[in-house]
């Protein structure tokens, strides 16, 4: 994330909205904000609920490093510094989360928006029940951290789950885990969401601990979802609902060239 | 934008009935303890049937526990049924798929097999050409001849093959004509009697507008169009036709004349109920892309029934529609695969839209004095970007609020695309009802995209990134290249052709737009006579108690085929 050139040609505002829900996410977003660091996983750890290679084995290539291959003569490659994962040859390959609507800390948008700021190299894909985001492969690893170790996610209410993820919109289990078919983490008798199998549902020869779940409080005061269910209700932040009003009715007026006459 | 009070749910019913015995407010629940598919009794019945076929023909088949997910059945979540919206008939899903359901067969059967052909210019070349009386004698007579040739039978040749009458019991031809006097000469059996069949008030409207012109509303067998393509319809009419004309007038076979009434039935006097599609599509007419919106909210028939319910009008298009554009028009012509039913039928289970939609018509009424049980376009708001902008986002946070406050109402509607299909069709019926613009209408259906998405910072699949996020720039302002107002838009508007849970939706919108208004029809009046016809197999005044029947088995479909395989 501290790639990401801050001297940009306009003043990023990172989105409308008075209420804690609207900070909230304009603080994922903004990197110049520091993510806290809620837990700690190790980079062995992270590979294993990743799924795509054995831990210590060499990242497998998609052409040779950009080093020893020859080059085009372009301009854009002279602007575009490459990530360590292009300059290595990495295949591209993927996270994927699952977000409760019951006060998860992030939500498949508000991901994307908050990668685009705070990463390079991406490709986020953006669904209602999951989002995905693809890169190379040690680039992925390194974002991955960030995604699993900071705020952003909860063990019980975000899931990383390659398939079959069905489970945002559905109540919670009892125990306050959200649904999972596959049961890829599982909440011990210690408090502990463990990982016993990675994203794609095949079992883990050790289980990966993510910490405890965050408790209700701590998920309302930092959940980036509207909710009028004991939450931040939409209608209330008047100001959010109007801009997204705005944006409406200059696009119905002018297309996508808005210019208030 | 002002909440409104409306103390009933039309879908805690459904909820009570899907979740019994737990609170449906509650935002937790057990999982991992349903035993799977076995908690179904219709997939139990798959399994069953599945052991039987592969005994027969020793090809393994469906085997939900090795095939699914290496060894984890469906039913780890509880497996619901579904209520069809305005029927209290509770269905299983599968029993909502197209393949399982013959009344959903029989809905788009009966569509692809009709045309309508004008009857006016056949008796011009007759009396002006030919010098022959056309009387309602003579007509009554090619009726006659017509529906015996119609369903496959011969009536000028000798030694001809032709067609069961059992296999073929669902063809026929009736005329439909704004003469009332002509109509009463005519043979009852024969005649789409326009005043009784629709409100005096929508008869009127209908009979000025089609005048003294006869059309004959033709439906060829279900069978035919089954086997061949929504093309054959024309063909196979116009072929009837021709030969009854030289039947019934005694007409010399080879005579010039006869090029006349084949050019009339095939290109000059006929109705397609959905037009060609570009070549890359690779379809005929009369076929479900082809289909404008304003045509088929013609072909539901709910508004004659239900003249003073333009939101039930409206519901029964999104019923008709997402079954038809979602689950057979995307879902199998152009994708493949079984999974678009998950999506339609949100749209027309469990009340779900409908409490939202009538919410809509609380919030019209109450705020711009909207008296929609009493259709007229008198009261109809003017369709500003102010007033828009107010009736969708009111609608949309308010089913927001819905989804929130009922964690089994999210769960029933698991899905994002769901939601959003359902939330958008709300904004955009209460907005085309209210200001009977059928734009005004789309226009509803975006903003509540757009709040959607920023509200849950979520919306539906990827798709949805495309049609509805741009759709703010397609609808209520008219541009040169996206031109189309509602009525004419169809399957195939360019950016409607692709995503699932959208086209049913605006067909309803459009239709919604006039239902308020209290209009007989919605682009074409002749469609919405033709389809008013009770001895239609389906009944398109009801599609959504229809889909019900044919859900739990007590639709009776055309197509025969006993009289024609070994008893079983």
């Amino acid at each position: 994330m501290n790639e990401v050139k801050r001297n940009m040609a306009y003043k990023p505002q990172f989105g409308p909205g008075t209420s804690n829900v609207a900070a909230n996410r304009r603080k994922q977003m903004d990197p110049n904000q520091k993510l806290e660091k809620m837990r700690d996983v190790t980079d062995e750890d992270i590979v294993l609920i990743l799924g795509h290679r054995a831990p210590g084995a060499a990242y497998p290539t998609s052409h040779p490093p950009l080093a020893e291959q020859q080059e085009p003569d372009c301009p854009i490659r002279k602007i575009v510094t490459p990530t360590e994962g292009a300059k290595a040859g990495d295949r591209v390959r993927y996270i994927q989360f699952t977000d409760s609507m019951f006060f998860a800390p992030c939500h498949p948008y508000q991901r994307s928006y908050t990668e685009c700021y705070r990463f390079r190299g991406i490709d986020p894909g953006t669904l209602s029940g999951r989002q995905i985001v693809e890169c190379r492969e040690r680039d992925l690893e390194k974002y991955s951290k960030e995604l699993i170790e900071t705020e952003l996610l909860d063990p019980a209410r975000t899931g990383i789950r390659g398939a079959t993820v069905h489970g945002h919109s559905l109540r919670l289990a009892e125990n306050g885990m959200m649904f999972d078919m596959l049961q890829r983490s599982v909440l011990g008798e210690d408090g502990i969401v463990r990982y016993v199998k990675n994203q794609i549902g095949e079992p883990l020869d050790r289980a990966v601990a993510v910490g405890k779940p965050l408790d209700e409080k701590w998920l309302k005061a930092h959940t980036t979802i509207f909710h009028s269910l004991g939450g931040t209700a939409y209608r209330d932040d008047k100001e959010y609902v109007e801009y997204v009003q705005r944006i409406h009715t200059l696009r119905t007026k002018y297309g996508f060239l808005p210019k208030e006459a | 934008m002002a909440k409104i009070e409306r103390t009933q749910k039309l879908f805690l019913k459904s909820l009570k009935e899907k979740f019994q015995g737990q609170d449906v407010q509650s935002e937790t629940t057990e999982f991992y303890k349903f035993n799977g598919y076995h908690q179904s009794p219709r997939k139990e019945e798959f399994v069953k049937a599945s052991r039987a076929v592969e005994m027969d023909r020793g090809i393994s088949m469906y085997d939900p526990v090795r095939c699914h997910l290496g060894g984890i059945p469906l039913g780890q979540r509880q497996l619901m049924t579904y209520e069809v919206s305005g029927t209290g008939v509770f269905v299983e899903g599968d029993d909502l798929h197209f393949v399982n359901n013959s009344a959903m067969q029989q809905f788009w059967d009966d569509i692809r097999r009709t045309v309508i052909v004008n009857m006016d210019l056949a008796h011009q070349t007759l009396q002006k050409r030919l010098g022959k009386e056309v009387t309602p004698e003579t007509i009554n007579e090619y009726l006659h001849v017509l529906n015996h040739a119609m369903p496959g039978a011969a009536v000028v040749q000798e030694h001809m093959v032709e067609t069961h009458p059992g296999l073929v019991d669902d063809c026929y031809v009736k005329v439909f004509t704004g003469d009332q006097e002509l109509a009463d000469d005519l043979e009852p059996q024969f005649v789409l009697d326009v005043e009784k069949l629709f409100p005096a008030k929508q008869a009127e409207a209908l009979s000025a507008a089609v005048g003294k012109s006869l059309w004959q509303a033709i439906h060829i067998p279900t069978t035919v169009s089954r086997t061949c393509d929504g093309g054959t319809t024309s063909r196979w009419s116009a072929m009837q036709i021709g030969m009854s004309f030289i039947g019934a007038y005694r007409m010399c076979a080879g005579e010039a004349a006869v090029a006349d009434l084949s050019y009339a039935a095939k290109h000059a006097g006929v109705i397609q109920m959905a037009s060609h599609l570009p070549a890359r599509r690779a379809r005929g007419p009369n076929e479900p892309g082809g289909l404008g919106f304003g045509l088929f909210s013609d072909i539901i028939q709910a508004n004659r029934k239900y003249p003073n319910d333009p939101a039930k009008a409206s519901l029964e298009v999104v019923g008709a529609g997402t079954m038809l554009f979602d689950q057979i028009w995307l879902g199998s012509y152009m994708s493949g695969g079984v999974g678009f039913t998950q999506y339609a039928t949100a749209a027309y289970t469990d009340n779900i839209l409908d409490e939202y939609t009538y919410y809509g018509m609380d919030y019209i009424k109450d705020k711009y004095k909207v008296d929609w049980r009493n259709p007229s376009p008198d009261d109809k708001v003017k369709p500003t970007y102010d007033v828009v902008n107010d009736m969708a986002t009111e609608v949309a946070i308010n089913a927001m609020e819905q989804y929130e406050q009922f964690p089994t109402l999210m769960e029933d509607h698991f899905g994002g695309s769901q939601r959003a299909g359902v939330i958008a069709a709300a904004c955009g019926l209460t907005c085309s009802i209210g200001t009977g613009n059928s734009n005004a209408g789309l226009n509803g259906w975006y903003l509540s995209m757009l709040l959607h998405k920023d509200g849950w910072s979520r919306l539906g699949f990827f798709g949805y990134d495309l049609q509805d996020q741009c759709g703010s720039a397609n609808s209520l302002s008219i541009r040169g290249d996206e031109g189309a107002i509602g009525e004419v838009r169809g399957p195939n508007y360019p950016n409607y052709a692709m995503n699932v849970g959208h086209q049913g939706e605006y067909a309803a919108i459009v239709g919604g737009a006039h239902y308020g208004r209290g209009d007989a029809w919605c682009f074409d009046p002749r469609v919405a006579i033709c389809f008013a016809d009770p001895a239609l197999k389906f009944d398109f005044a009801e599609p959504r108690r229809e889909f019900a029947k044919g859900a739990i088995r007590e639709f009776m479909p055309a197509g025969e085929r006993s009289l024609i395989i070994p008893a079983r």
